[in-house]
């Protein structure tokens, strides 16, 4: 129970570290939301939307801007560490590494999540849709979730490599594809009006993926960070 | 400097008997389908090479969770090696349904679950090489490599499941309902599927072999200072 305990404390003193070192630097997530919006406009012009868009094409972009900026918050959160050596601080705390790994997933999947959140009513603004509603943003935690769970394990990996975070997106896109389709169709059944049940097999295959890759950072964490 | 094992050689004499004696056997004693008529023939081989190509990448799986537990680079080399080779035989399977695409769906390439997910695939196992690419030693290389093969073997299920469904228009080989969409293969037409599918195991098994050898004896001599 107290073995718990620590574990659990160490994973919130990194979210808690994370969040910090974000309220004092800002230099994480302004640089998310204006990237995302940035997407945003570029497919705007570079597809020739429309304002009226179906539920499809808003959800596509929804997902693809919320996919580029997640990239830069990962890249940033793991790039972080590596400067100054904060990473060796990290694994001298006495739990396993496998805290770190979580710790990391839930600030990343923070981030990207407010990212997500302040898109919403813009998208509201740009394409006459309601996208404040519950079954999306049910859709967007899970969605969100398994893509930074994935994206954190993979960051921890390009970051060693010579080409550092250039890395991270030839590794997380293809492997986040499914992830995307789940989250693109599952969105988009939701903003044209289906109940969570007429998707919910997108739902289950975005579940299953949270779990894949918690399982997958739990395991190999330890694995990636050694030394 | 290891041996050449026996098996090894036997299996050199081995792989281009039977996939002279496929090709001949496909050629010459199978019927010639109804509709699709010559370019029918690409399908023996072409669900070989993808059928090896998946092999391969749950044996550079297997392989990278071999050399996590054991810490030997053996695993590694057989891992790497793996991967090379499934690689090469994705490339097969995508190229050679091409050649069938294009008289039968009239066009070269469709966005179908089967052809797109074994193009992420390839693109996957691209970065694997990039990845390994970038690390400094040979132990990162071991290391990461083994845990990036093992979780991109996990994810292909995911993305194949993912794309399917969509709704598909690629032929079912092996049908699971008999809703009459799979295509039905005379005995003949079967017996050339499976000596296919044995061909190319047997070609997949020397290939890898080879090129396990080839990366160890390469370290070898690395260590030696050659």
């Amino acid at each position: 129970m107290k073995a718990l305990q620590r574990y659990l404390d160490a994973v919130w003193q990194i979210v808690r570290k994370d969040i910090t070192v974000e309220w004092r630097g800002r230099q994480g997530l302004p640089l998310m939301l204006v990237f995302a919006l940035l997407i945003v406009f570029l497919f705007h012009f570079a597809l020739q939307l429309s304002p009226d868009l179906q539920g499809g094409l808003t959800a596509g972009l929804l997902w693809v801007s919320l996919a580029f900026a997640s990239t830069l918050g990962l890249n940033r959160s793991s790039s972080l560490e590596q400067e100054s050596s904060a990473l060796d601080g990290l694994l001298l705390i006495p739990v396993d590494r496998s805290a770190i790994f979580f710790g990391k997933a839930i600030s990343n999947f923070g981030f990207t999540f407010l990212v997500a959140l302040v898109l919403l009513p813009v998208f509201n603004l740009f394409y006459e849709q309601n996208m404040l509603n519950l079954p999306l943003i049910l859709v967007i935690v899970l969605g969100v979730g398994a893509y930074t769970g994935l994206g954190t394990l993979l960051a921890a990996l390009s970051i060693q490599t010579r080409t550092r975070d250039v890395l991270l997106p030839i590794l997380l896109y293809p492997l986040a594809l499914p992830i995307l389709i789940a989250a693109v169709e599952a969105s988009r059944g939701v903003l044209s009006g289906e109940a969570l049940s007429d998707v919910q097999s997108w739902l289950f295959l975005l579940l299953a993926s949270n779990i894949l890759f918690t399982a997958a950072g739990l395991m190999f964490f330890e694995t990636i960070l050694e030394e | 400097m290891p041996k050449k094992p026996r098996l090894l050689t036997a299996l050199d004499i081995l792989t281009p008997i039977l996939i002279l004696g496929a090709l001949i056997f496909i050629l010459f004693f199978t019927p010639i389908e109804r509709t699709m008529g010559h370019v029918q023939k690409v399908f023996y081989f072409h669900v070989a090479s993808a059928w090896a190509g998946m092999l391969c990448f749950i044996l550079a799986a297997a392989a990278g969770g071999a050399y996590l537990v054991t810490r030997r680079l053996y695993w590694d080399a057989l891992s790497l090696s793996s991967i090379e080779v499934g690689w090469v035989f994705g490339l097969a399977a995508i190229l050679s349904g091409m050649i069938w695409a294009q008289p039968i769906w009239n066009t070269w390439w469709v966005w179908d679950p089967r052809l797109t997910t074994t193009a992420i695939m390839e693109l996957i196992y691209l970065a694997y090489f990039i990845l390994r690419n970038g690390l400094k030693t040979p132990e990162a290389q071991a290391r990461l490599g083994a845990i990036y093969a093992i979780i991109a073997a996990l994810t292909v299920p995911l993305t194949f499941f993912s794309i399917r469904l969509f709704r598909t228009i690629h032929p079912v080989v092996i049908a699971t309902g008999g809703d009459g969409s799979a295509f039905n293969m005379t005995p003949r037409m079967l017996t050339a599927f499976l000596i296919s599918l044995a061909t190319f195991t047997v070609l997949l098994v020397t290939l890898v072999w080879h090129r396990t050898r080839l990366v160890t004896l390469q370290r070898i001599n690395q260590q030696k200072g050659l």
